[in-house]
């Protein structure tokens, strides 16, 4: 799932100032699972910013609405009505259906909430880590399937580095070595040995250096009326 | 969400029913009136009970309250005291009841005996828009119950005020008036009834039929009861032995008690756990003296000059046979006697169908029970229905409500050609028994005591015995209940499968079933909210619209015009499970009566973090939050949860650059106590000291 974190209010605030009527629009999936994004957060966001408005004598009408996804032309189409006398929507969903807003309804300002950090997990209740780094090209059956490339901190490919120490990272106490893990996962899988072979240089034209990135199936393309 | 943007008719959610509701006759909403006195809306409460229930003070004293015996929280520690707490309901509220009828019919209902079978029937059948006339032989309404039942039990005053409710919704009562003798089934056709539903209960005692029951001693328990119940005295020696072993028995051993005779003993079939009464009667029958022969039977009762002396006993092999019918059996040569100047026969009742005379047409059993179709109660004479003891046989308070009210619906749907159904009647699967393994998450939970006048008092007059709950302790008994079938549920159609509810509910309820996507929670859910205000997607409500989670009472509380320029206003969030815990001080201090609001909510784990701001946007100057201290509360995670959502908030408001001290918490032992009053007081002060308050 797309994780993300709640912008600063301070940021928010800034950003709709001189707004009359704002929109909070929430989305209905990865961003409500991370609890920054769904209807309560919605309510959440609503709330302090009338209570903002009201505290500097502002006049402002903040309507609440979310969407099942933010990213689906058909999804937003429902929001139409709603925001129709908007000056501005304050979307959280991720940057995906910040854009997908913006697109789809050019003549109002759409703003994010939230900054999209990651594609992640929570590994428990509250806490959320990065898992995946997109880079097009997975090599987590080698791994043990650990991602060395969103989880260490140089995406070695052959690590660990000279900082990994105690199983800790040296860029920061509270992350593991994912190698140091990695190599407890293969000798408990009895694959140690697999390690010994050398890992080439990574392609990275499949990953974040070659953005935008597509992907067409040919077989579900709808040919255009 | 744009959908569907509420959590859609969750009435409908409630698939699966409390046990307590299901177990009761008249489907009474126990719980719902239990949650309601939780919440201190005794008037509501009240009015829940009596849009059910035409007789709610006596139904509450004197029912055998099968709703305890099925309550959920039998498996935890003791059952709610749910009869005890309509008795607080029916002492000590009369509210209006709601439910009314704009429609008038012009037909008119005659009733036969104001008994709990009669007196049901003419409450609903007013409700329903009839005009009723209720004609009861006595000069007091209330038939066996006033007849039957000792005043220790059940003051004549209960019965009067739960009458006098009967009686403001247009039923008719005329006193004195005998069926058979002063009105007949011709009469009452001739002055206009449409409809005669005879309730007139089983007045007479059934007769013992072996040697000696001709004697001079030998009372019929229901004409010995009625005796004392209106004259206040009764014509008993000095050793008393009653036989039976019901409920009347009892009532008969305890009244026999009041008269001072030198020992009073009670002689029946059945051994002490077969006996057909409760257990809390059989006890307070031992307990003010009574003595037990418990699996005894009578063989004969001997005299001498045609007066008692005492019952001869046979030993029981058993009372019921292989099949469970009654059908006892003796050991021979087991004889033995029980001494008795005076025996009191309360081994059932019979009817007395005298006043059938001519109209032989009615079908009665061998019994001498009215025979009626069971789906209309409709006798076999059309316009004539019957229902009550006259129909059961042998019947309870309730089960004789039951009766009249669905007899009520039955003469409505005959005289219209409709066919309305009672949906509180409809079948439904109970909620299931708590799972054990769950019962240890369970807080227990010490049931209230019922104070009772002391024994060295009590037997020396007729008042009652059972005092009441005082509104701490009915509040704090009604906080035991675990609101069974009416906790959260999830949305389907919200619901993102975050698993947020089922890593955090504190009773490990909530659950991702095999191959389904959403969550489900089952009828084990506490209702602590907890889930309900952490869910991300709103996909969790409450099934009942009672709880409102604080927001409809914190939005009344700004509707108030008292508040209009009040500077500081201070709302306070205060958990109501400690707002019981000692004796109300009245706020008559002016700056907490005019400065702080109170919204109190059954566990704060319901209160979501946005309606702390939603206080301050409509206009607080500060929240304080009052939440329970140590292990008071009823959800013991409460604490945690408080916390950490109050230093959530406190970071927003920090955010929007609101002073720190406008919003504050404080875990106390008592919501009403001089603690919270000093708190309150001071942060009104602490607040008007502000440079800035807006």
């Amino acid at each position: 799932m797309i994780v993300a974190s709640s912008k600063p209010f301070q940021e928010i605030k800034q950003m709709l100032s001189g707004f009359k009527k704002v929109c909070v629009l929430g989305c209905g999936s990865c961003v409500t699972i991370c609890h920054t994004g769904g209807e309560k957060q919605v309510t959440e966001l609503a709330v302090q910013l009338r209570l903002s408005a009201k505290l500097e004598g502002r006049e402002v009408e903040v309507i609440e609405d979310s969407t099942l996804r933010q990213c689906e032309w058909e999804f937003i189409e429902d929001i139409k009505e709603v925001i129709k006398d908007c000056d501005a929507v304050l979307s959280i969903a991720c940057g995906i259906g910040v854009q997908y807003m913006a697109e789809r309804f050019p003549m109002i300002r759409i703003f994010p909430g939230v900054n999209t950090t990651f594609m992640g997990g929570p590994v428990e209740q509250g806490i959320f880590w990065e898992r995946c780094a997109g880079c097009g090209n997975c090599i987590l059956g080698t791994t043990g399937g650990l991602c060395p490339v969103s989880r260490c901190a140089k995406s070695l490919l052959n690590g660990p580095c000279g900082g990994s120490q105690n199983g800790k990272c040296e860029v920061s106490q509270e992350t593991p070595c994912v190698w140091h893990q990695i190599y407890d996962q293969l000798d408990t899988q009895q694959l140690l040995a697999t390690m010994e072979t050398i890992v080439p240089p990574k392609d990275w034209t499949t990953g974040m250096e070659n953005h935008p990135r597509k992907m067409i199936l040919e077989h579900l393309v709808m040919k255009k009326q | 969400m744009t959908v569907t943007n509420k959590c859609a008719t969750p009435d409908k959610k409630i698939n699966e029913e409390a046990p307590c509701i299901l177990a009761c006759p008249i489907r009474q909403d126990a719980r719902d009136y239990v949650q309601l006195i939780a919440r201190g809306r005794f008037g509501e409460a009240f009015r829940l009970v009596r849009e059910r229930n035409p007789l709610p003070a006596a139904c509450g004293r004197i029912c055998t309250h099968p709703c305890e015996t099925k309550c959920r929280r039998n498996s935890t520690d003791a059952p709610i005291a749910i009869a005890w707490l309509k008795r607080f309901l029916g002492d000590n509220f009369s509210e209006e009841i709601r439910k009314t009828t704009t429609e008038k019919y012009p037909e008119r209902i005659a009733i036969i005996g104001a008994g709990p079978a009669g007196l049901a029937a003419a409450n609903d059948l007013a409700l329903l828009g009839y005009s009723c006339t209720i004609f009861e032989s006595n000069s007091t309404p209330g038939g066996m119950l006033r007849m039957g039942v000792p005043t220790y039990r059940l003051p004549r005053t209960a019965i009067d005020n739960d009458v006098e409710f009967i009686k403001k919704l247009g039923v008719e009562i005329q006193y004195n008036t005998t069926f058979g003798v002063d009105i007949t089934f011709d009469s009452l056709k001739k002055k206009g009834f449409s409809a005669i539903f005879i309730g007139v209960g089983l007045l007479e005692s059934r007769m013992l039929n072996i040697e000696g029951a001709q004697l001079d001693g030998v009372l019929k328990g229901v004409s010995f009861l009625n005796e004392v119940n209106t004259t206040g005295s009764g014509r008993i020696g000095k050793n008393v032995l009653v036989i039976g072993g019901g409920a009347v028995a009892m009532d008969c051993a305890r009244t026999a008690l009041r008269l001072k005779p030198n020992k009073v003993s009670v002689a029946c079939l059945e051994s002490r756990k077969e006996m057909p009464t409760t257990d809390f009667e059989i006890e307070e029958a031992v307990h003010e003296g009574a003595v037990l022969y418990n699996s005894v039977g009578p063989k004969r009762i001997i005299g001498k000059d045609g007066k008692v002396t005492g019952l001869e006993t046979l030993k029981v092999k058993y009372v019921f046979d292989e099949q469970k019918r009654f059908n006892p059996a003796f050991y021979e040569g087991s004889e033995s006697i029980i001494e008795a100047d005076t025996i009191i026969l309360a081994i059932g009742q019979a009817s007395d169908l005298s006043f059938l005379k001519g109209q032989e047409g009615i079908q009665v059993t061998r019994g001498g029970t009215i025979i009626v179709n069971p789906h209309n109660f409709s006798t076999s004479v059309h316009g004539i229905y019957a229902g009550g003891d006259v129909v059961l046989g042998r019947g309870t308070m309730t089960e004789g409500m039951a009766q009249g009210k669905k007899a009520a619906i039955a003469i409505h749907n005959t005289l219209r050609n409709t066919a309305i159904k009672d949906e509180k009647w409809a079948e439904k699967p109970a909620v299931p028994d708590v799972i054990p393994s769950r019962i240890a998450f369970i807080k227990k939970e010490q049931k209230q005591e019922m104070p009772t006048m002391p024994l060295d008092e009590r037997l020396s007059n007729f008042d009652e015995v059972e005092l009441g709950f005082q509104l701490n302790a009915a509040v704090k008994e009604a906080q035991r209940c675990m609101n069974c079938g009416a906790g959260a549920f999830v949305d389907d159609n919200l619901c993102v499968g975050c698993l947020t509810c089922v890593r955090i509910c504190p009773f490990e309820v909530p659950k991702i079933k095999k191959g389904d996507a959403t969550a489900y929670i089952d009828g084990d859910c506490q209702s602590c909210g907890l889930c309900v205000v952490e869910c991300p997607a709103k996909a969790i409500d409450f099934k009942t619209p009672l709880e409102d989670c604080g927001k409809d009472a914190l939005e009344a509380v700004f509707q108030e015009e008292s508040i209009r320029g009040v500077k500081p206003l201070i709302i306070n969030f205060y958990c109501q499970y400690s707002a019981c815990n000692e004796d109300k001080i009245d706020a008559t201090d002016n700056v907490l009566f005019s400065h702080v609001r109170r919204v109190g909510v059954l566990g704060l784990g319901k209160v979501a973090p946005s309606l702390y701001l939603r206080a301050f946007e409509l206009g607080a100057h500060g929240v304080m939050v009052t939440a329970c201290k140590g292990d008071i509360c009823h959800f013991c995670k409460d604490r945690e949860w408080v916390e950490r959502r109050i230093k959530f908030i406190s970071q927003l408001l920090g955010g929007l650059g609101m002073d720190p001290g406008r919003l504050r918490t404080h875990f106390v032992s008592s919501q009403n106590g001089k603690e919270v009053f000093e708190l309150a007081f001071r942060m009104v002060e602490d607040i008007r000291n502000l440079q800035t308050i807006t």
